[in-house]
């Protein structure tokens, strides 16, 4: 489950702002009318495991449902755009309602999309009985806990239909990330036609689905290795979908994807490993940031020295990321100076990244300087009252995790005088196993962006936050945090500002170790496709898109 | 004789219940849940075990399970919701017996033709290659053939398909590397047997009586070498007929191999369990199948079954 790792840590790739532009500028090639198809082949890493839109959590299925299913909002490039709704709206009475015009839209087999499509989904999906992973995501609409936890039935969830074209979601306090949510497939509307026509099969081969979306997914039996996306003309918006068809193959082997791009039978190979650091020389590399860093995690609770702050502040600055990046990773990631990682959010006033707006401050402390680390160091144990420290660092079987043990350990050993580190390899799931349980020293933990907000990272690291796995505590941190929830809730420069503030006392205490966010590498035909967006999580955005032929 | 199949029918249904029991009760030592997102909050997980049946204690799990197994319903995948375990295997098992059963005819052919010649050229030149080639494709494993033949006959000279199952002739290559480890065992077995048949008493009956050398080697030594070489087929083609996850995975191929390594590590319980007792169904039954053929390769074996 290596090189998977991270697809399931980052499960949530499909919510998500598109902010990076896969090719820039619009070059002139035409929508393909004069009649032969556009086609573009892309493979993914495994195959889908459900289109049941309730039941995605994977990056894989996710893909597939935004290519084929439409909710309220779609992301273009970093702006948030109407979808099946008619406008982005504003919240009402406090934050607490949302009302939804529905534009004049179909499914793919001819039926309106109502009112009634989104509350029959959205109370299919937090039904226990559906047994939905991203249920949780629905947590403070009216009534979603109880639901979730059998206490109140499905029908009393706060959503309800005005009438034909017009929704309304009820919250049970204000939640400014609300409409970010919207583009995940859990909050997709769904066919309660099509469910109960299909019954336990529905989602589960391309046959036993309607589509909202841009394109249908065609020739998916379940369990196949490839499978078709075709344009949908019932989509609203098909004006604005110019590639015919997009073919999709699972290929695990990062080998057999790139020799198939190179006797171009794959117009776009996304590649791991050996293969990743090979082809960033190549001129067709692409990058694609993914909404995911990777930290380390320190257990104050097991090693009370952990909770001094120079002592954080030192292993944090005498860790050369870059050099880790180049010599260990060697896939194109990139250094995460914070927590919250690049491209994820944009500063709702002067549009500035607030990953980068963040380390305008405290970045020296994730800045390569051994002296100072050293120094700080000294000083840590000694206000600490020891002489040397034992830790062990947990690691896992997987791709990098080996490599990366022997680096840090290396590393810390080196610069940090009286520190020893031991390693300990186990399996993946032992390793998130005890990570939860709370038994390790020190461990490389990470985490994908469930919707493209920094609070989905910054809530990480609350004193009561049960993935606050190390137990850092900070009485202002929680404050702020707290503010930007409710004090701000409903102002949105006045939350940002809060949230940088928690970022970077996050940063300057080091609460959480930041080593590096995850960037895709890609090989892209070159000048074949135009106008191609993708999200922080790796998702494709193909609406738009242009492919010569 | 149908005595004795049937109480090794018996003894297979027996070995089956074993197995299940004991597999069932392994997998759950196995860390972690099948809901491996670490992100589901505990009152979620809790929440998703129940809906599962995962918060019963173990002995009621077993007992569910095994009356499940006995009405044929293996239950549903956790990894790919809604998707039935039969329908999750049929689906997928097609391209992996196909690839097994052609990896298996090439190998045990070529590997029989190579240890017999070896054989027969005792000593010779011809002897010292095939043993070296036997040694290569034992001890090479076969995701270095497969990614070495996709590389130079697919990638540089064009003559196959890089990958993706196509069409007969993107079976060729994994054909090819999935055989070199039949080929090899086969051709070691032959050649020791081989070596044995032809020096004994037999042998120099036929030839003082004679028949030229092709002839003996035709008609008394190639059945009676065989005999070993059947032991080994049995369990090698149930190997080789639920896939390779790593030549499947060069080679993207739809099989079952993927299936088998995946579901353990993402604890889909109901997977291990169908794929397991379908493992252990097609061995049992080519364990029997090769004692019943031991007859009739060599007649005294039959002799003595029928004797008890």
């Amino acid at each position: 489950m290596k090189k998977t790792y991270g697809v399931k840590i980052a499960a949530a790739a499909t919510v998500a702002v598109a902010l990076l532009s896969a090719c820039s500028g619009n070059k002139s090639s035409s929508t393909g009318s004069t009649g032969a198809k556009t086609t573009w082949s892309r493979m993914e890493g495994d195959i889908i495991s459900t289109m049941d839109p309730s039941l995605i959590t994977d990056a894989i299925s996710g893909q597939a449902a935004t290519d084929t299913m439409a909710g309220l909002y779609r992301y273009d490039g970093s702006d948030l755009q109407p979808d099946l709704a008619t406008a982005v709206v504003k919240p009402t009475n406090s934050g607490k309602t949302y009302t939804f015009k529905i534009r004049n839209a179909k499914w793919s087999n001819g039926d309106a999309i109502t009112a009634n499509d989104f509350v029959f989904g959205w109370r299919r999906t937090v039904d226990p009985a559906t047994k939905s992973q991203y249920a949780y995501l629905y947590s403070g609409i009216e009534n979603a806990d109880a639901i979730m936890a059998g206490k109140k039935k499905a029908s009393t969830l706060g959503i309800k239909a005005v009438n034909k074209s017009t929704v309304e979601v009820t919250l049970e306090h204000a939640i400014p990330y609300f409409e970010t949510m919207l583009v995940n497939p859990a909050f997709f509307p769904q066919s309660e036609k099509a469910v109960d026509q299909y019954g336990s099969k529905y989602g589960t081969q391309s046959k036993y689905l309607v589509f909202s979306g841009p394109y249908k997914l065609v020739g998916w039996n379940g369990t196949n290795n490839s499978w078709k996306e075709t344009k949908n003309d019932s989509y609203w918006d098909k004006k604005n979908v110019h590639i015919d068809q997009i073919n999709v193959t699972a290929i695990k082997d990062p080998s057999t994807a790139y020799n198939l791009f190179k006797s171009g039978k794959l117009d776009d190979a996304s590649l791991t490993g050996d293969q990743a650091a090979q082809a960033k020389s190549d001129p067709s590399y692409q990058g694609v940031k993914q909404a995911s860093t990777f930290y380390l995690e320190m257990n104050e609770k097991k090693i009370p020295a952990f909770k001094n702050t120079k002592i954080r502040q030192a292993i944090s600055m005498t860790i050369n990321r870059e050099e880790y990046i180049k010599k260990v990773l060697q896939d194109g990631s990139i250094v995460a100076p914070n927590l919250t990682p690049s491209g994820l959010a944009t500063d709702p006033a002067t549009k500035k990244d607030f990953s980068a707006e963040a380390a305008k401050t405290g970045s020296q402390y994730t800045k390569y300087n051994p002296k100072e680390a050293t120094k700080l160091w000294t000083e840590g144990l000694k206000e600490a009252g020891l002489k040397d420290l034992n830790i062990e660092l947990l690691t896992d079987d997987g791709e990098n995790s080996k490599k990366t043990g022997e680096y840090l350990q290396n590393t810390f050993e080196k610069n940090l005088p009286g520190l020893k580190v031991s390693i300990s390899t186990v399996p993946f799931k032992t390793r998130l196993a005890r990570s939860t349980a709370g038994q390790f020293d020190m461990v490389m933990g990470g985490w994908s962006a469930d919707f493209p907000d920094p609070i989905t990272f910054l809530d990480l690291f609350t004193s009561n936050n049960s993935y606050n796995r190390g137990k850092w505590s900070n009485a202002e941190y929680d404050k702020l945090i707290d503010e930007s929830k409710t004090t701000y809730a409903n102002n949105a420069e006045k939350r940002w500002d809060v949230l940088l503030q928690a970022q970077e006392l996050l940063t300057k205490e080091q609460g959480v170790i930041p080593i590096y966010q995850r960037v895709q590498a890609h090989l892209v035909k070159q000048g074949k496709i135009s106008g191609l967006k993708t999200t922080p999580g790796g998702a494709y955005d193909f609406v738009g898109a242009t492919v010569k032929k | 004789m149908v005595k004795y199949i049937l109480k090794r029918i018996g003894f297979l249904l027996l070995t089956l219940f074993l197995v299940a029991s004991i597999t069932f009760f392994l997998m759950k030592l196995l860390p972690g849940t099948p809901f491996n997102n670490p992100k589901i909050p505990a009152a979620q997980q809790a929440i998703l075990a129940k809906q599962y049946g995962l918060d019963l204690p173990l002995w009621q799990q077993y007992v569910n399970y095994m009356v499940g197994i006995v009405h044929g319903n293996f239950g549903e995948s956790y990894q790919f919701a809604g998707q039935t375990v039969s329908y999750l295997i049929s689906t997928r098992i097609g391209p992996s017996l196909q690839l097994g059963v052609q990896a298996m005819i090439v190998g045990t052919l070529l590997g029989i033709l190579l240890g017999a010649i070896a054989a027969i050229r005792k000593n010779t030149w011809v002897d010292a290659v095939a043993t070296i080639f036997a040694i290569i494709g034992r001890s090479i494993p076969n995701f270095v053939f497969a990614a070495l033949l996709q590389f130079w006959l697919a990638y540089k000279m064009n003559l196959f398909p890089i990958a993706l199952w196509d069409g007969f002739s993107s079976s060729i290559l994994p054909t090819l590397a999935l055989a070199m480890a039949p080929l090899a065992n086969t051709a070691r077995f032959m050649r020791t047997e081989m070596v044995d048949v032809l020096n004994s008493d037999y042998i120099e009956l036929a030839k003082s009586k004679g028949e030229s050398q092709w002839q003996v080697v035709a008609k008394h030594a190639m059945r009676n070498s065989m005999i070993p070489i059947v032991t080994i087929i049995g369990p090698m083609a149930v190997d080789l007929m639920l896939g390779s996850l790593v030549v499947e995975n060069v080679f993207a191929i739809p099989g079952i191999g993927q299936q088998f390594v995946q579901s353990i590590t993402t604890n889909d319980y109901p997977v291990i369990m169908g794929l397991t007792i379908l493992y252990s169904v097609m061995l049992t039954v080519v364990i029997l199948v090769v004692d019943v053929l031991y007859g009739i390769i060599d007649p005294r074996i039959r002799l003595s079954g029928e004797g008890n």
